[in-house]
């Protein structure tokens, strides 16, 4: 008798069937797959892969959800920052979305020195666990990296960068 | 044609030609030489900079990270035992070993004389492959080209490691982002949710940076520095490039045979998709295994099994771009993201490609031969500080990496969405890899896939509707065929005898 198991993986391959169906609710908007005269149309391929993802998004649901044991890999553990597997992604995930949002709004410049602040620091403390030693080299680091980037984006490769924003 | 790559070479002798080709080596030689990162990720930085170079440029310096990003994943992998690239699995396998006796430098300079050899054969290989194989792709029709685009992506598909469903899935994935924007044969908008900004489509440029930059970026924070940096070398301060320079007693014991069988496995399997420098060193480590004077020593510091691996995954560097320029496909990550340097420039790779403008890929084979000769010169400068490269602060790496990925989709696109997109794709690639989803099947939807629904459509169209096309046209047969064979070759053959208990 199968044991049905929720974990994580099972969440993911849940998630990937969610955006297949969020895929899938366009379809209707282009039409049949097929002409009259059998030519394939915009919605030929789509429809194809919405049913394959179904299925191996059923499949792939299914072998997880089943697994007699799961194979759980114990996370390398930082000595300075506690659950560093979640908590670093989720940092930088944060940290890119702020510049994101502040790159058109305050430039380059200012948006870039404290992303790359912020983004080294985090490395540097993980890495050394003192704040005053990582604060200041990342803060030599951003402004170095900052006017590297000009450098080579505007100066080197005359491309576009809202410098100061507004 | 001999005389284009004679003006090939010339252009190399162009000061800026040449910097930019030294510039892309070192680079590569960087990325490569890092655990994490690799060759695929300095390409794939290097992506929005193209914008503003001219082609032979941008072609050039994308062949010097190609070729110096193999090779270094070797230096991290003898000097700490942690490859830089899978490729280098191998060679770290034995020039750790070595390392750990006190012989780092000795297999240092066999790594680089090895990856010399392949990289030369690959490179020769390819100038006289090129030619005649795309003269053959020019008579392929819409129907063969889809039964090739399928080959493709049906050999990438289940070369992946782990499950082949999630494989599958990501490559679905990557063909339905393809889907989205602008219909290739009607001019209908798809999948754009109502949104303007949906209708020009995923492209590639935030698509790459998303997969490969920033993917890399969560997978490193998540990383504790005490891994990254495990096992550090002892520092060697007095050594110069003689220490560097293989003996002529272990070329002899290595053999010419080695290098040169190596060096045409390398080439073989880099022509096919999916193949890859990782196989490449597998299979002619193997190979140099089994025909072996002392087998014994393999695995305990054995030269002739570093130096074949070595030179199979640098000469798969020429053989992986003759699918790419004679026939459009690219075989792997790298070369999917060359195909984007020639879209980015106004160039279709294909076999049209080397018909009217061998002028301008010509650099790109020079490239790959000088890149080759400057491996061993690097060692012979570089190899004390190869010692000391695996301990870079992550600070700077990661800081200039962030820079470059999310500030370069922009200096490139002008778009604000765009950035948007590559952290998106950026978080979505993190959790693929997390959870055992390969992201190379969906690279490859996202390059082939519209190649794949035009050729698959118009195919269809001619034969109104009838499937049997792709039976009846004798190119387009042989190609499914040889796409049946692979997947009983690489899938169900490997099962069964995995089932029957016997050596896949």
């Amino acid at each position: 008798m199968s044991h049905y198991r929720f974990n994580t993986q099972a969440a993911f391959a849940i998630f990937l069937i969610v955006l297949t169906s969020i895929y899938a609710s366009q379809i209707l908007e282009l039409g049949i797959p097929f002409s009259t005269g059998g030519e394939p149309g915009p919605a030929f391929l789509p429809v194809a892969l919405c049913l394959f993802m179904y299925l191996a998004g059923l499949r792939i649901l299914h072998a997880q959800l089943t697994e007699v044991e799961p194979v759980i890999d114990e996370e390398p553990k930082s000595d300075t920052v506690p659950r560093l597997a979640q908590v670093g992604p989720q940092v930088v995930l944060v940290l890119t979305m702020l510049y994101l949002l502040a790159f058109p709004w305050i430039g380059y410049f200012f948006s870039t020195v404290f992303y790359t602040l912020l983004i080294a620091l985090f490395f540097n403390y993980e890495f050394s666990g003192n704040w005053k030693d990582a604060a200041w080299k990342s803060a030599l680091t951003a402004v170095a990296i900052t006017a590297f980037g000009w450098l080579f984006f505007v100066q080197l490769f005359g491309l576009f960068l809202p410098v100061w924003g507004g | 044609m001999l005389a284009d790559l004679g003006g090939g070479f010339a252009a190399l002798f162009q000061p800026m030609t040449f910097l930019f080709l030294v510039g892309g080596f070192m680079l590569g030689l960087f990325f490569g030489a890092i655990p994490g990162l690799t060759a695929t990720l300095a390409i794939a930085i290097l992506l929005p900079f193209t914008f503003g170079m001219e082609v032979t440029q941008a072609l050039v310096m994308v062949m010097g990270i190609y070729m110096a990003g193999i090779y270094a994943g070797s230096i991290t992998g003898i000097t700490v035992n942690i490859p830089g690239a899978p490729s280098g699995v191998m060679t770290s396998y034995e020039g750790y070993a070595m390392m750990k006796r006190g012989e780092g430098p000795r297999a240092l300079g066999l790594s680089a004389f090895a990856s010399l050899i392949g990289g030369l054969v690959g490179s020769v290989l390819l100038m006289f492959l090129a030619e005649p194989i795309s003269r053959v792709a020019l008579l392929f029709q819409t129907p063969d080209k889809f039964s090739l685009v399928l080959l493709a992506i049906v050999t990438v598909t289940i070369v992946s490691s782990g499950s082949l469903w999630k494989a599958s899935m990501a490559m679905a994935i990557g063909l339905a982002i393809s889907t989205v924007g602008i219909d290739p044969m009607v001019p209908v908008g798809r999948f754009d949710f109502g949104s303007y900004y949906m209708i020009e489509g995923i492209t590639l440029l935030p698509a790459v940076i998303g997969l490969f930059a920033i993917c890399e970026l969560f997978v490193q924070a998540a990383t504790p520095s005490k891994i990254a940096f495990a096992d550090a070398p002892e520092v060697h301060k007095r050594l110069g490039p003689r220490d560097f320079i293989p003996s002529r007693a272990d070329l002899r014991e290595v053999g010419a045979a080695t290098y040169a069988k190596s060096s045409v496995i390398g080439v073989l399997i880099g022509m096919l998709p999916g193949g890859g420098a990782s196989m490449a060193s597998f299979i002619a480590y193997a190979e140099a295994k089994r025909g072996a004077r002392k087998p014994e020593e393999y695995g305990k510091g054995s030269i002739q099994g570093l130096s074949a691996s070595e030179a199979a995954n640098n000469a798969m560097c020429g053989g992986a771009i003759v699918p790419l320029l004679t026939i459009g496909i690219p075989g792997d990550a790298v070369t999917a993201i060359i195909f984007g340097v020639f879209l980015i420039h106004g160039l279709v790779p294909g076999p049209g490609l080397l018909a009217n403008s061998f002028d301008v890929v010509a650099p790109m084979f020079a490239a790959l031969v000088v890149a080759s000769l400057l491996i061993f010169v690097s060692v012979l400068l570089f190899g004390p500080l190869y010692m000391r490269l695996a301990r870079i602060n992550r600070g700077i790496l990661y800081g200039v990496i962030s820079m470059v990925s999310v500030v370069g989709v922009y200096a490139s696109t002008y778009s604000m969405f765009q950035m948007w997109m590559a952290l998106a794709i950026g978080a979505f690639a993190f959790g693929f890899r997390r959870f055992g989803y390969p992201l190379l099947p969906l690279l490859m939807g996202i390059i082939l896939g519209p190649y794949f629904e035009e050729f698959l459509r118009r195919s269809l169209i001619v034969s109104e509707g009838s499937p049997l096309i792709f039976l009846t046209q004798p190119f387009s047969l042989a190609f499914l065929l040889l796409t049946v064979l692979f997947i009983w070759l690489l899938r169900i053959r490997p099962a069964r005898r995995a089932k029957q208990g016997l050596r896949p």
